[in-house]
């Protein structure tokens, strides 16, 4: 054993304190994000009930969130593993102009120009998981690093918006509502969403996954590629992040640079708000979903109400402070409990 | 009760301390008399009581009921500041010293400090702090990095910022968990040392012969009760254990030990295994259905072998054979698939998912097995639960269910959920490393019938441990590890205290000038 072993397991931990006081902090704690959603909808019926509280409002809604839960789910994954993604912004950006490039420019089919955007998105992903897991630089900075290069590299591939050449079909993909009327993206959402959650509860692999999240070594000792792992929940990202970009150059209509660049912080505080969500401070993908609707009902209710739109970022930042603090309480009272 | 001392001479007198938490009794109206000059040892298994007691006298836990009275004035119930303004000092088995800063440093930290011009004269602020050194024999310089300390070492640093505070009371928890043997006695030699200078010493340790040859006067708890009170001498081990528990446990010539049989098969071989300056030439034969042990010192090499044979490092010379076959893992995930796996030595960071339930914990290394549809990644609930249901049972883990999270469990408990991860999942190899560190009495039992029935069941048992106690009990064979080396081997009856301590320290003076 040598001096820096991390110290000996204390035994027995200190019994339950009991007190209404911390069962309804611990409530609070789980519950406070739903409640906060509801109290924002409720707040927004009353107030503006012709134009919030309506069939077309809450599909705009819904349509807004799509992209934002599509890319945050993905940056979930690598929360879950105990890693970081900052690159997902800068990814759906390249992607996004790459793919409107490919059929501008290059005279790809659409299916084959999706098909190479997020086969590229997921491609960003595993290099950055290899930087993290094989080469050991810290996510936070091989990611940031990576999608630095991205910008660049999309700027050097075309320095302005591709607007034309973009075919309908790929325009009506995130515009039609192929499916009980809901718009496309919002089925899509559905669909992604649904798989990822069905891969980090009920597949082996959501189940490593948790265990690398939860204690990497003892997972290394439990027979677990920790690598291999994270190399997938990397993956993952880079193909929501493709997703989302390539969704948003169908909604725009163009490939643009930075376009998706925003994205970023969304999704980071929308992971944060869902890890306070249900659960003590662990990212999971219900409550994920429910940060993104937290930030689109917030969104939606700021425009309705005629607040400038440099109000956007203060509700934004001022969101993720929240949701980030609301995440160490959670976990604070996780560990004392 | 024999207590000799009148309670009202006692230095600090302990009266009617009760706490509870979720309407459990964790300390049930403890009486205690502690004396200046006395070393009071504290034994109890877990959750018997001793943390909740000294997290009172600490200040960081309320006491429901009950005063402490410190050389006539009472105690401030609830403050850390007024306990440590009393002279109480705790020493915790996490020792809080700051790696980056010096012994000296560490030791003022948060006590007054003499400055000039605002800043900090360490000259003048040390002076108390180098009395304190020489007062427990520190012999580094004052101004070494914590960081390049040896665990000893940071004892004393501990132990001189309690002095440097004028402590007269001083609490230890476990303080010889990771201390060598030599390193232990150099800190006896302290503890009596401090003592006959006038200053309690509060000892808290499961390290019952420790106890008997250390302390003054022993206090055993029980279930938040102190059950016996005894003076030096008037108890030996067996009713120590007796009190502790409640009943007698076997000793080491009642049980069965299977006679070393060289014509079994070989289920596992190390042929000249060499690891940088850690692991040299090292060879064994592990035969089918005994528990082999491997003794030694803290930092014999030991944990280093189980590694390799894990795959967590590559052997630089030798190599491994399994059932006969020559074994080649380049991780751990390669050394599961072919059957070797490790129960770690630090069961919180490499052992359990604490935020995990217990059932995740277990089944983590059969996911494949617990598959709805065989071929396709899918878990099954129903499964899992079953298969986590049945080894809870098979090992008597106590938990309040299956999803329960692990957190809250015992550490015995929790070691045996990490045997239970390894009992469906074709383990030909099970390395243990240290597996009772840190678990009380009656756990430690419990967990040595599992790793004798795992054995006698015909897998691999392979135990690293540094309690020469615990090698008597567990063991078939033991061999004996010094400096890198297989230095000796003792079979049946030759498997004493004495003779694995002898072998484990023989000409280890060599290296007592180092741990001072």
């Amino acid at each position: 054993m040598t001096a820096e072993t991390v110290p000996v397991a204390k035994e027995a931990p200190q019994p339950r304190k009991s007190s209404w006081k911390r069962t309804a902090l611990i409530g609070l704690s789980r519950y406070g994000t739903i409640i906060g959603l509801l109290l924002m909808v409720l707040f927004f019926s009353i107030n503006a009930p012709g134009i919030f509280l309506s069939r077309a409002n809450f599909l705009n809604i819904l349509s807004q969130a799509s992209l934002t839960a599509i890319i945050a789910s993905g940056l979930t994954y690598t929360l879950v593993v105990g890693e970081f993604d900052l690159s997902i912004g800068y990814v759906a950006s390249f992607v996004g102009l790459i793919v409107t490039g490919l059929m501008a420019y290059e005279g790809f089919p659409i299916w084959l120009s999706i098909v190479c955007a997020l086969a590229l998105g997921s491609g960003i992903g595993i290099l950055n998981g290899l930087l993290v897991t094989k080469v050991r630089i810290n996510a936070v900075i091989s990611t940031l690093g990576i999608g630095t290069m991205l910008t660049g590299i999309g700027f050097t591939y075309s320095a302005f918006p591709i607007a034309t050449g973009i075919p309908r079909v790929f325009t009506d993909i995130s515009l039609g509502r192929i499916v009980f009327g809901l718009p496309n993206p919002v089925i899509i959402m559905v669909v992604v969403l649904l798989a990822l959650w069905i891969v980090l509860n009920k597949t082996d692999i959501g189940q490593k996954m948790q265990a690398v999240g939860s204690n990497m070594e003892a997972a290394r000792l439990s027979g677990i590629r920790v690598d291999r792992i994270k190399i997938f929940a990397f993956a993952t990202a880079g193909f929501c992040a493709a997703l989302t970009g390539t969704l948003l150059s169908s909604l725009l209509g163009s490939g643009t640079l930075a376009a998706a660049d925003g994205y970023l912080l969304d999704a980071f505080a929308a992971v944060f708000l869902g890890s306070a969500t249900l659960r003590e401070g662990e990212f999971h993908i219900t409550g994920t979903l429910v940060g993104v609707l937290i930030l689109a009902v917030g969104f939606n209710g700021l425009s309705i109400f005629g607040a400038p739109t440099h109000f956007q970022p203060i509700f934004k930042g001022g969101i993720l402070v929240l949701a980030v603090g609301m995440s160490a309480l959670a976990r604070r009272y996780a560990a004392s409990a | 009760m024999s207590a000799t001392v009148s309670a009202a001479d006692a230095w600090m007198r302990i009266r009617g301390l009760t706490k509870s938490f979720a309407g459990e009794l964790a300390l049930d109206r403890a009486d205690l008399d502690i004396e200046r000059g006395q070393v009071h040892g504290l034994v109890g298994a877990n959750g018997a009581g001793k943390s909740t007691l000294i997290r009172c006298l600490a200040g960081v836990t309320s006491p429901d009921q009950g005063s402490v009275t410190i050389a006539g004035s009472e105690l401030q119930m609830g403050s850390p500041q007024a306990s440590e303004r009393a002279g109480l000092a705790f020493i915790h088995q996490e020792l809080n010293l700051i790696p980056h800063f010096s012994a000296l440093q560490n030791m003022l930290l948060g006590a007054p400090k003499v400055t000039r011009f605002g800043m900090i004269d360490w000259k003048r602020s040390g002076v108390a702090a180098r009395a304190a050194a020489e007062r427990v024999g520190i012999r580094f310089p004052l101004d070494t990095k914590v960081s390049e300390l040896s665990v000893a070492q940071r004892w004393l640093v501990m132990i001189g910022k309690a002095l440097t505070r004028d402590a007269s009371m001083i609490a230890m928890d476990e303080p010889t968990a990771s201390l060598s043997e030599p390193e232990s006695e150099q800190l006896f030699a302290i503890i009596r040392d401090l003592a006959a200078q006038g200053v309690a010493i509060l000892y808290v340790s499961h390290r019952l012969e420790e106890v008997l040859q250390l302390c003054d006067r022993i206090t055993v708890l029980r279930d938040g009760r102190i059950v016996s009170e005894a003076e030096r001498g008037a108890l030996d081990k067996k009713g120590l254990v007796r009190a502790i528990i409640g009943h007698a446990i076997r000793t080491p010539d009642e049980r069965d030990r299977l006679a070393a049989d060289r014509s079994r098969q070989s289920v596992f071989s190390a042929r000249s295994i060499a690891w940088k300056q850690a692991v040299k030439e090292v060879g064994l034969d592990l035969y089918k259905g005994e528990v082999l042990a491997l003794g030694g010192l803290v930092g014999a090499g030991r944990t280093e072998f189980a590694h390799l044979v894990v795959g967590l490092a590559r052997p630089e010379a030798g190599h491994f054979e399994l059932d006969g076959k020559r074994l080649d893992v380049a991780n751990p995930s390669e050394a599961v698939k072919a059957g070797i796996a490790l129960v770690p030595e630090e069961r919180r960071s490499q052992g359990v998912m604490l935020q995990q339930s217990v059932a995740f914990n277990i089944n983590i290394s059969t996911l494949k097995l617990l598959r709805s549809v065989p071929g396709l990644p899918f878990v099954s609930d129903a499964k899992s639960r079953r298969q986590a249901e049945s080894l809870v049972a098979h090992l008597g883990i106590k938990t309040p269910g299956v999803t329960a999270k692990i957190a809250g469990l015992s550490g015995g408990n929790q070691q045996k959920a990490l045997i239970a991860r390894w009992l469906n999942a074709g383990t030909k190899l099970l390395i243990l490393d240290e597996p009772s560190r840190g678990v009380d009495v009656g756990a430690r039992e419990e967990i040595h019938d599992a790793i004798r029935a795992l054995a006698r069941s015909g897998v691999g048992i392979l135990v690293i441990s540094s309690d020469v106690e615990e090698l008597t009990l567990l063991a078939d064979r033991v061999l004996v590890m010094r400096e890198g080396r297989v230095t000796g081997e003792l079979t049946g009856a030759d498997i004493t205290e004495s003779r694995i301590i002898e072998l484990s320290y023989h000409d280890a003076h060599d290296d007592q000038g180092e741990a001072a």
